[in-house]
């Protein structure tokens, strides 16, 4: 047995704090590269999610701004659903529940994109009705009373008002999917989050996993954080 | 020009409009006063259909406004030919409603090349000339929210005037303005009106409508109370109503 004062290093990498607990640095750099391959799948998810995510997100956004009771009925339903059902219920519909009553069985991968997308959309949807609707009304009528038809004026005088509204919401929810993309880890998805729970889970080392998990889960949402800030300073420059 | 047949209009229970019948032939200045409430603003809006009506026809030039008869009943027109028809009709808003994410010149050549299809050089030019007109040429690359509120407003009517409208509609266009921006405005409608654009203008401003009214129609509880040449309307009104109310604004 070494003897290590507190807080230093050993040669071996293992570090002594005062409850006892002893910080193994070397078995952290061992299963770094696990890790971060790990974090590739999640970052994979989290560009499927966003990318699905938003294709929705606008779609539903489409059907509850235009002027048309059914598809208003339908853009509704959808939120309220997807917005209403907890994400890790619906992925364990999704994969579990799924294969069950339709017999089609989704490997895990899709499922879990299906699943955060048709959640992430929900919420994007709602970020972009609000943002188009928050767009001052004599907008369109001054828009209207020029002869513009009412894509025009969309596309031409509305839409690009919100792009500046839309960037904070948008980053926020950009930084949730990726988060949530930890709940796939139910599902049998390799990512971050599983790829600590297991190693920690046969090495017995929970604290290095999971520590180490999170700081790179902080650095992949400071990126959003960096990139969405530097927009909304860009945009808010050209206004 | 502009032929309104008994229409109607409600919000709710509220009777907005209440049975108007107007005409206003080329080049006629028609002023239209009355309390908040009155539904002055309304008909205005039902003149380019920006507001439906429940009852009556509009005609502009003899074409029938938002509606199509279809074997003698009026039915919704297809959106398309509201449009058109908007292409005719120009209108000031009280709060201006310039685009915010476009230059001054980009909101005058917007709706010309979109809509229009003029060419983008012939756009331009045309707004420079509308803005020389307006006093503000040097303002082209400017955006809206560094021009004071009687400036956007010149940029507003000169945005309305590139569609080259036969008709323009002012909705109190000098009511959000500070008190000494108003005059510049004023003095562009007046030009517009000297140079015999046909012109319905909601408005506080009694001393233009006294100037450059060639009529005056006195609105009350969504109808119209009174209308006559402005010599009459404000200095020898037949309907108390009418008193009432100039008295307590004069």
């Amino acid at each position: 047995m070494q003897i290590i004062e507190l807080g230093k290093v050993s040669n071996s990498g293992v570090m002594k704090v005062a409850t006892g607990f002893v910080w193994d640095w070397a078995f952290v750099l061992k299963m770094l590269p696990l890790l971060l391959k790990g974090a590739v799948m999640t970052v994979t998810l989290t560009a499927c999610a966003i990318t699905f995510g938003t294709g929705i997100g606008l779609i539903i956004a489409f059907m509850k701004i235009i002027k048309n009771p059914v598809l208003n009925f339908i853009g509704g339903i959808y939120t309220w659903v997807f917005r209403g059902i907890p994400l890790l219920v619906q992925l364990f519909i999704i994969y579990y529940a799924l294969p069950m009553v339709l017999g089609i069985t989704l490997d895990a991968f899709p499922a879990a994109v299906i699943g955060i997308s048709l959640c992430g959309g929900a919420y994007i949807a709602e970020i972009i009705r609000a943002g188009v609707q928050s767009v001052d009304k004599g907008q369109m009528e001054a828009s209207m009373s020029l002869g513009m038809g009412y894509f025009q004026a969309m596309r031409r005088v509305i839409v690009p008002q919100t792009y500046r509204r839309l960037i904070p919401p948008m980053g926020n929810e950009f930084i949730t999917l990726l988060k949530d993309t930890a709940l796939v880890s139910t599902i049998t998805m390799t990512e971050l989050t599983r790829t600590a729970q297991i190693y920690s889970a046969s090495h017995f080392k929970p604290f290095e996993m999971f520590l180490t998990a999170g700081v790179i889960y902080l650095i992949l949402t400071t990126f959003f954080t960096v990139v969405f800030g530097k927009l909304e300073t860009k945009l808010a420059q050209s206004e | 020009m502009i032929k309104v047949e008994s229409i109607s209009k409600s919000f709710g229970s509220l009777k907005v409009l209440d049975n108007i019948n107007l005409n206003i032939s080329p080049g006629e200045v028609v002023v239209v006063i009355g309390p908040s409430g009155s539904g002055k603003s309304t008909l205005l809006r039902c003149i380019n259909y920006l507001e439906k009506i429940d009852d009556g026809k509009i005609y502009i030039d003899g074409k029938l406004v938002g509606k199509k008869e279809i074997n003698g009943r009026l039915v919704e027109a297809p959106a398309k030919e509201v449009y058109k028809m908007r292409e005719n009709i120009g209108m000031v808003f009280q709060r201006f409603n310039l685009f915010p994410h476009m230059t001054v010149l980009q909101n005058i050549t917007e709706a010309p090349v979109l809509v229009k299809k003029v060419s983008k050089q012939e756009a331009f030019k045309q707004a420079l000339q509308l803005l020389e007109k307006v006093g503000l040429d040097e303002k082209a690359n400017a955006y809206p929210a560094h021009l004071s509120g009687g400036q956007q407003q010149r940029v507003a009517i000169a945005r309305a005037l590139a569609m080259e409208p036969k008709i323009m509609l002012f909705d109190e266009p000098t009511s959000a303005l500070d008190p000494e921006l108003v005059g510049e405005v004023l003095a562009v409608m007046k030009d517009l009106a000297k140079e015999g654009m046909t012109m319905v203008v909601v408005t506080h401003e009694m001393s233009f409508a006294k100037e450059v009214a060639d009529r005056v129609i006195f609105m009350d509880e969504g109808k119209i109370v009174e209308e006559g040449p402005p010599s009459q309307i404000f200095t020898n009104p037949s309907h108390p109503r009418t008193r009432e109310f100039l008295v307590k604004i004069l």
